[in-house]
């Protein structure tokens, strides 16, 4: 008797699993048969403040009511977090069409995996007019010969710096040919005038990275297969520089650093550090959230040499997945976003200052006092530096987290900045497989 | 009951169509000669049990054997798995320092946080065992941490709490001792994390107080009438008769504590220094900050050794202090 049910069953759940799988396509075709002819979806992702988030929709909103069989879906997230969860899309293939991609060795890492679209073609064909960008922002989106990404807008390192607290001290301000020992004078003196923090270093890959080009060198050898210095007395010299500083009380160690949560808690928005080496991009974010009534200003980088070692870098490339099902469709978007006027009438200098020339010179006619700053350091930087190095290796990441290791053990007291210099040449020789 | 039974077969059978009797062997390929109903009714039970084979199959086995298959390749995300023999686990033992740092945290951290929460669960167990009011209260109310604890929400309360500004070194200096910079120091970020875990000991309590519910109360009366103190109840009674809850406790927290992730991720990211790197967040970072899968792969199947041997080593020494009843 029993087994009269059993037949049912075997149906009810064949049909349960038939469902059960048939779901997703149910879905996916729904959402792209809509509207007739060729209704697109493109997937954006990007990370950034709440502001860049809310600017970014924005520009999203333009778009679509320009180009109605768009829609473009966003996927963003701050920086902590970005490119994990850009990881686990890459291992599935399932990058977003649109992608903002961070320059050095980040962009290298997805690249080197074939990841990446190669963005000339449409150059070739006009689907993206870079007619009024410069061949070296160009060739800073490249790796291995193919343009990845095209830069969403130029940085510099800076220093930013508060000039009345640094004049309260009596000290004397950055200027263009300061030196290391003047950067050392200037935040002994603000420490001990003020009892301040009289700077606050970056983390140690830029800031190394800099003084190695200061010295004529770079962090990779050319086709990044080894480090590009051979004596580790420059390592030992820039850690030596730090430790004094913290051991001094001129600069935070890392227990303060540590506790410091995003840009708008920084030190120098608190008035606790005279300067701090940043991106240019982040000099509107900082000011704004360190007030009104106080002055934040622009400074070149120490050093001898300091037109050499300076350099423009992308803030950001956009980029497109290789798995993109769109890519000519994306590029169009990136084509708006590089030069449409109307888009940095939103954004501003937020993704860096637009390497469109023509959107520059227009936006200068009509700059708030921090954008101002920032296009005026741009220019000047323009004119005295040397180009970025792009030769990160695949591994780059992960030698990057040693140094950042050797010097925390430096500053902490656990290792010698000799004994430092020598384990990260080590480590780094481990990494890259020498 | 039965009434219903039969209208339910009535209705089944019209929309099959089929006739109530009809043999189903051979038709789906289940009853082998003899003894058709039982085996056919054994069909059924795989049929139900499908969705979890079919599952364990695909999304448990074939992954833990494809990460086994991974471990043996230089497999970068995205790239093609390229076969290199034992050439992760060799690079892992002779020339990742940064291996060895995790492991050492790893042991650390699991052997101070798993018998600290241990022992405060079996301490809260037994002193919520005497609570005769409210007891449902209680146990809810000290449950809490365990069902919040793994949270993210929870880790960035722990940073707050114990950040250079946080609440505990304002208690601190409002009793006039000295503050510390308890996740800036490398010497006590861990500690931060050990307490942490420690904090969350809902479950292991839960599980200790049936244990001492289970405790017949005639022992502790006929001890007591043979003049035992508390004290050697407690040694000669509790314990004893707790040993095989124990020895469960100890063996899922040891796992438990090898495989935390979140509280290094999100209060310490490993700071400083590599202080607080626990293993998983080393094999995170080999995996989605390196891209080195096939690494990442090999780290996992080392972890699952290592688990695997003292667990056992745990089991065989359970021989030697877990007393059970009924022997």
């Amino acid at each position: 008797m029993k087994r009269n049910y059993q037949v049912p069953l075997y149906s009810v759940m064949a049909a349960a699993l038939l469902a059960a799988c048939g779901g997703d396509t149910d879905n996916g075709s729904e959402t792209e048969a809509t509207a007739g002819e060729e209704e697109i979806v493109l997937r954006m992702s990007w990370w950034g403040s709440q502001e860049r988030h809310n600017m970014t929709n924005e520009i999203i909103e333009m778009y679509e009511s320009e180009n109605p069989h768009v829609s473009i879906q966003p996927d963003f997230a701050g920086f902590d977090g970005y490119f994990e969860k850009m990881a686990t899309q890459a291992a599935g293939g399932n990058l977003p069409d649109i992608m903002q991609q961070n320059h050095g060795e980040f962009v290298n890492q997805y690249a080197s995996q074939g990841q990446l679209a190669d963005l000339q073609p449409f150059i070739d064909d006009g689907t993206i007019n870079v007619s009024a960008v410069s061949e070296t922002v160009l060739e800073s989106g490249e790796f291995d010969g193919e343009l990845v990404g095209l830069p969403t807008g130029m940085n510099a390192l800076a220093g930013l710096y508060d000039p009345d607290m640094i004049e309260s001290a009596g000290a004397e301000l950055p200027n263009e040919d300061w030196t290391w020992e003047d950067m050392i004078d200037m935040a002994t003196t603000v420490h001990e005038y003020t009892g301040n923090y009289g700077m606050r270093l970056m983390e140690p890959g830029n800031m190394f990275e800099y003084y190695l080009r200061d010295n004529g060198k770079r962090l990779f050898n050319e086709d990044g297969t080894d480090l590009g210095y051979e004596d580790d007395q420059l390592f030992v010299e820039y850690l030596t520089m730090n430790k004094r500083m913290v051991d001094d009380g001129v600069a935070p160690g890392y227990d303060v650093i540590g506790e410091i949560q995003g840009l708008e808690d920084e030190l120098l928005v608190h008035g606790t550090a005279a300067i701090n080496f940043r991106w240019t991009n982040q000099l509107n974010t900082i000011a704004s959230a360190a007030g009104d009534d106080r002055n934040i200003e622009l400074a070149i980088l120490p050093g001898d040499n300091n037109d050499e070692a300076m350099y423009l870098r992308p803030s950001m490339l956009w980029s497109i997945a290789e798995n993109s099902q769109h890519k000519e469709e994306a590029a169009k978007f990136i084509d708006f976003y590089t030069n449409q006027t109307e888009v940095f009438d939103v954004v501003g200098s937020d993704r860096g200052v637009p390497i469109n020339e023509d959107i520059q010179e227009e936006m200068r006619s009509d700059l708030n006092e921090t954008d101002q700053k920032v296009f005026d350091f741009i220019s000047y930087v323009t004119d005295h530096s040397t180009p970025v190095d792009s030769n990160y290796p695949p591994q780059a990441a992960q030698v990057l987290n040693a140094l950042e290791d050797v010097d925390e053990l430096v500053i902490y007291g656990q290792m010698t900045p000799e004994e430092g210099a020598a384990q990260f040449r080590q480590e780094a020789n481990a990494i890259l497989g020498n | 009951m039965s009434q219903s039974h039969m209208d339910d077969q009535a209705r089944l059978q019209e929309n099959t169509g089929l006739p109530p009797n009809r043999n189903l062997k051979g038709r789906f390929g289940f009853g082998k000669n003899k003894r058709p109903r039982k085996d056919l009714q054994n069909g059924v039970g795989y049929i139900f049990l499908s969705p979890f084979v079919i599952g364990t199959i695909l999304l448990t086995m074939f992954p833990i054997l494809y990460s086994l298959y991974l471990s043996f390749t230089n497999y970068s995300m995205g790239g093609t798995p390229e076969w290199i023999g034992f050439g992760n686990y060799v690079h892992m033992f002779n020339n990742d320092a940064m291996f060895w740092q995790s492991m050492e945290v790893t042991f650390f951290y699991a052997g101070t946080a798993v018998p600290l929460r241990l022992i405060f669960a079996l301490f809260v167990a037994i002193i919520l065992n005497k609570v005769i009011e409210m007891v449902g209260v209680y146990r809810t109310l000290l449950y809490l941490p365990s069902v919040v604890g793994g949270s993210v929400g929870v880790a960035i309360m722990w940073r707050q709490l114990f950040g250079n500004e946080g609440a505990v070194n304002g208690v601190l200096s409002m009793l006039g001792l000295p503050t510390h910079s308890w996740l800036g120091d490398p010497n006590t970020a861990i500690w931060t994390l050990v307490i942490l875990y420690g904090w969350q000991f809902g479950s292991s309590m839960l599980i200790f107080l049936a244990g001492l519910r289970n405790i017949p109360t005639s022992f502790y009366e006929a001890s007591a009438v043979d003049g035992a103190r508390p004290i050697q109840q407690f040694f000669k009674i509790t314990l004893p008769m707790l040993t095989p809850v124990i020895l469960f406790n100890v063996i899922m927290q040891t796992i438990q504590g090898f495989m935390a992730f979140t509280p290094a991720y999100v209060v310490t990211a490993g700071d400083p220094i590599n202080s607080t790197l626990l293993y998983i967040l080393y094999m995170y970072r080999q995996a989605f900050e390196y891209f080195n899968m096939g690494y990442a792969a090999a780290l996992a199947w080392v972890m699952l050794v290592i688990i695997a041997i003292l667990t056992a080593i745990i089991f065989k020494s359970s021989q030697y202090w877990v007393h059970y009843e009924d022997k």
